[in-house]
């Protein structure tokens, strides 16, 4: 128990220790697991939505229409007695009417079809609410897709053959293709509104729809005329005409595709990169471990506890951090995923469920691991007197560089030399500006993607291409914002890390000025490295996410303009902590060696 | 007010303080010093008395709370930071206890880094630095780096590195603290040169040894100069009467 | 045997290194023969600077006080106008004194009884205040330690008297150590009053 103890009260007191470093590793891990968490509820989105809708609406297996055409209502039952007792039918529902009306809004006036339902939920085809409430008298449910198009809420008034309506609810339901792929769109009202709509000019038609006993029949059910073949050859009834779930999911899926597409590739983007992204600070944090189980061993630790007090740090930071990093994902993913379902046509999704937190947690605590085996691993191994002395990997010599940067104006040589030092954290400097880089690229291409052109094309509807667009740009901004954050972190750390080569600088000579410069010098190398790299990398990744690179073509001046844009990005981030640290007194950095 | 035109360095009612309230803590308390062009002065006292900090005011390193500090003829209170490290540059070399040497140079590169920082054509820091490491015995281990140099030698490089801008002023801040008595003797005898050859020098020191190669002794205590002793000029004994040998 | 102690009692004693130049002299003659002025020359070779602590006759008068005691035997060598041309040479007692001389290890005593009681009594008697009297002794040390350093710098590299001189400095820092420690005593018992 002591133990234990005293392994929570060294991890605490190095955490109190290094607050800023901590606090920006907080930071750092916060946006990544914010990243990863919101990354995989809009991948769950994309994950065949139309069957999740099938199944939360008790979507139909076959669905018979019966006109409208006039004469249609003459019989139903009649007509579609041979479906009721087809073999393979498992249940039915219905039949309800249908028909049309010309629906207007204030801005626009378009013709919709009508259905009428029952107040009690169906059997079979219960659409999912999006919003609002199901029919009740003079209340209309429209489809989403419809009400998106139409950019309808709940409570708006609505014209039906000029009868006023209330938009009381949204509904989706794969008994049909979603609008505008489905056209006219579709607004359920109750069955007397909907006979009371229908008029000479437009006549009720009919629908049924059925269950199967296999669901995977139902298109050898409609292609080989099963239910038709019931009817006698030389009846004068009208045939229904049937179409299978299959048959909807395809005509829906040309558009779902497009937009899977998009929500997937960047979902993906979002997680890889907030992978990439963790890793690079792991990295970052195994290199300062390495004094910190030195000192452990020196004051008695066991190799064992040793690494559990690294553990437990890197636990508590990965866990708090995970704990932010949910709780923001639960209050931003809802924006995404609701504006992903509405695309798929899909009901809502809770976004953050208990696997997805479980999923985040798991990599969080698999982040803290490995940043803990491998310094505990060469802390056992190397001497105890060798891990104090050592800061991580004492700086090695580069006698070129060296004898070069003598050459350099004052700032330059600093610059390079503070890079010469430490060779491999400026490479994971890099590293992480490459990242950053790269979700910048990433966001630009995915802005001006073929397929977000696309799925206007498809549409042809300003308004739905307009929440695409809406949620590339939110998706975008989350990129950039991640990779400024990225940057700043990794500018800050290295600031901090050249602390003492600086503090030295000054106290032979050299002006905060030339300090502030030779920093900036410092962080431009690898920032030049990441953009020349981070640029290729971006369109490699977004292939990898599922996008088409040479269908997608980023103006060439915007990516241009990334390099220069990079650089002047570091240079900005570098200056302003660098230029904090040149006015702590330089005693202070001195002395307490 | 005195005249201070021939002192390289004069400071005036210094102070130094840390924390607020009841945690107030002064650590240089209204010293004042004035140092003449070619005076080597010690300054003496138990840990803790301030000299250190006294000594960091004294280079710019650390900004006074009150008082004025005077260094070549340039007032430095109110100097800006990059004022204060040009002056540096030019005027001012520092050992310090814990050498400070940059780990990945070798004893050439170190010594010439303040020329390198002050502009100087590489060529020229070049020999500058090789001239100062014959000067200080070190000449066969240029291209040693400091974790090949035992500590005797590295604060040898140190105060190597000192000289290179010809500075008006050299400060040592117990430039023997972590030398044995071997290397302490070594670094006596640097500074007795230095002192030989003209350089103005003010060390702040516990090991009485340094402290007898100045001209001026002053012992300091919480803060305050409490004493001071002439070491030269005046009568001398000799040395067989200081060691009690003359029966 | 005559005991080294007892040797001491017959002589007025004159400063520590009175009591030594006899134990040197039958040292240097173990290692073989030699004239006075030879063994003069030795003696201010080790003692450098401090050579001066040697007065002229004080050799030839010990080796003449060392013959009557049996633990010398000298010869006269050679010209007769030039008197002070005697050889030396050790008795068997004589080695025998060297061996327990090289054996003994008491050292001269470590306690400064006199300061000490100097500023005990000074406090007592109220006379003066020991804090002052600490600081002019520091003073005086301070000054001496700075010239005593100067000469064992000025010694050449491998000179032994440097090392004698090194003996002295340390010694004063030593001194001046334990002073540092009295005026901090004295300073409290001040403030205890």
């Amino acid at each position: 128990m002591g133990r234990l103890l005293l392994t929570w009260r060294l991890a605490i007191r190095d955490i109190k220790r290094r607050r800023v470093q901590a606090a920006l590793l907080l930071l750092m891990i916060v946006t990544t697991t914010t990243t990863l968490t919101i990354g995989l509820a809009l991948h769950k989105v994309t994950d065949s939505p139309f069957a999740r809708t099938r199944a939360a609406t008790m979507g139909p297996d076959i669905v018979a229409e019966l006109g409208p055409t006039p004469g249609a209502s003459r019989d139903v039952a009649r007509q579609f007695a041979p479906l009721l007792r087809a073999p393979g039918v498992a249940a039915t529902d219905g039949p309800y009417p249908i028909g049309f009306a010309r629906l207007t809004t204030r801005h626009i006036g378009v013709l919709a079809e009508t259905e009428g339902r029952d107040a009690a939920p169906a059997v079979i085809d219960r659409p999912a609410l999006t919003a609002g409430r199901w029919v009740s008298p003079g209340g209309a449910v429209i489809e989403r897709g419809f009400a998106d198009a139409l950019g309808l809420h709940v409570g708006n008034r609505i014209d039906l053959n000029g009868r006023a309506f209330r938009v009381a609810g949204i509904a989706v339901s794969t008994a049909q293709c979603f609008y505008p792929v489905s056209s006219p769109g579709l607004v359920w009202l109750t069955r007397g509104d909907t006979e009371a709509l229908a008029s000479s000019a437009q006549p009720l038609g009919y629908i049924l729809n059925l269950k199967l006993d296999d669901p995977s029949s139902a298109e050898s059910f409609e292609n080989g005329n099963a239910g038709t073949a019931f009817y006698n050859a030389g009846s004068n009834d009208t045939k229904p005409s049937l179409s299978s779930w299959q048959d909807i999911q395809r005509q829906d899926f040309k558009v779902i595709s497009v937009d899977q597409k998009v929500l997937l590739i960047v979902s993906t983007l979002l997680a890889l990169l907030a992978i990439a992204s963790i890793a690079v600070v792991v990295g970052s944090r195994m290199a300062e471990q390495t004094r910190r189980v030195g000192l452990l061993k020196a004051v008695g630790g066991t190799p064992l506890l040793v690494a559990a007090v690294l553990l437990a740090e890197n636990l508590l930071l990965a866990l708090a951090a995970t704990a932010v990093g949910v709780a923001i994902g639960q209050l931003v993913a809802p924006v995404l995923t609701n504006l992903g379902n509405g695309l798929l046509g899909s009901p809502p999704t809770p976004p953050v469920t208990v696997t997805s937190v479980a999923e985040v947690v798991i990599v969080a605590i698999l982040v803290a691991a490995c940043a803990t085996v491998v310094p505990a691993i060469r802390g056992a191994r190397t001497s105890t007197i060798r891990a104090l002395n050592d800061p991580a990997h004492p700086p090695r010599r580069r006698p070129w560089l060296i004898s070069m940067s003598a050459w350099l104006p004052v700032a330059l040589l600093l610059g390079v030399r503070l890079v010469a030092r430490r060779v491999r954290r400026s490479l994971l400097t890099a590293a992480s500006m490459t990242i950053a880089v790269m979700m910048v690229v990433a966001a630009l291409t995915l802005e001006h993607s073929d397929e977000v052109r696309n799925r206007a094309a498809v549409i042809g509807t300003t308004t739905v291409a307009g929440r695409v667009t809406h949620l590339v740009f939110l998706l975008s901004a989350i990129l950039i914002v991640l990779a400024a954050l990225n940057a700043i972190f990794t500018t800050w750390a290295t600031v901090i890390d050249a602390q003492r080569p600086t503090a030295l600088a000054r106290a032979l000579g050299a002006t905060p000025r030339q300090i502030t410069a030779g920093l900036a010098t410092a962080q431009l190398m690898p920032g030049v490295l990441a953009a020349c790299l981070g640029i290729p990398l971006g369109l490699a990744l977004y292939g990898v996410a599922g996008g088409h690179v040479e269908q997608a073509s980023p103006p060439l001046l915007w990516l241009a303009a990334v390099i220069p844009g990079t650089l002047i990005a570091v240079a900005v981030l570098t200056a302003i902590p660098a230029r904090i640290g040149a006015r702590r007194p330089v005693a202070d950095v001195l002395r307490s060696d | 007010m005195t005249d201070t035109s021939g002192s390289v360095l004069a400071a005036s009612a210094l102070r130094k303080e840390y924390g607020k309230g009841a945690a107030l803590v002064r650590a240089v308390d209204d010293v004042s010093l004035e140092v003449a062009q070619g005076e080597s002065v010690a300054i003496v006292g138990p840990s803790g008395c301030g000299k250190s900090t006294l000594l960091y005011l004294l280079g710019g390193l650390e900004r006074p709370t009150a008082g004025t500090l005077q260094l070549a003829q340039r007032q430095l209170e109110q100097m800006p930071e990059a004022g204060l490290a040009r002056l540096r540059r030019r005027a001012l070399g520092f050992v310090f206890q814990a050498f400070h040497l940059v780990d990945e140079l070798n004893a050439l590169e170190n010594v010439e880094l303040p020329a390198l920082l002050a502009g100087a054509s590489p060529r020229k820091a070049r020999e500058r630095a090789t001239d100062l490491l014959e000067q200080v015995g070190l000449e066969d281990r240029a291209e040693h780096l400091p974790s090949a140099l035992s500590g005797g030698q590295r604060q040898r490089v140190a105060i190597a590195r000192a000289l290179a801008n010809g500075p008006a002023v050299v400060l040592a801040d117990e430039p023997t603290g972590n030398l044995d008595s071997a290397a302490t003797t070594d670094v006596l005898r640097l500074f007795e040169q230095l002192h030989a050859d003209g350089q103005t020098l003010v060390v702040v020191t516990h090991d009485e040894r340094i402290a007898a190669t100045a001209d001026r002794l002053i012992t300091m205590r919480d803060g305050r100069f409490v004493d001071e002793t002439k070491l030269t000029g005046g009568t001398q004994r000799t040395v067989t009467e200081i060691a009690g040998l003359d029966g | 045997m005559p005991q080294p102690s007892e040797l001491r009692d017959t002589e007025p004693l004159n400063g520590y290194q009175l009591r030594v130049v006899r134990e040197v002299l039958l040292a240097l003659l173990a290692a073989e023969p030699s004239h006075g002025y030879q063994l003069r020359a030795r003696l201010a070779l080790a003692l450098g600077p401090l050579a001066g602590a040697l007065n002229d006759g004080q050799v030839y008068v010990t080796l003449n006080r060392l013959e009557k005691a049996g633990l010398v035997a000298s010869e006269r060598v050679g010209q007769a106008d030039k008197p002070d041309r005697r050889v030396y040479e050790l008795t068997p007692a004589g080695r025998h004194q060297v061996t327990d001389w090289l054996e003994d290890t008491s050292w001269p005593k470590p306690a400064p009884a006199e300061f000490h009681l100097k500023l005990v009594a000074a406090a007592a008697a109220g006379l003066a205040d020991p804090v002052g009297i600490v600081n002019q002794q520091r003073r005086a040390l301070l000054v001496g330690l700075a010239q005593a350093q100067r000469a064992a710098l000025a010694e050449p590299d491998a000179s032994v008297a440097a090392l004698l001189l090194e003996g002295v400095v340390l010694r004063l820092q030593a001194d001046l150590r334990w002073l540092e420690a009295c005026a901090r005593y004295w300073n409290k018992a001040k403030e205890r009053r």
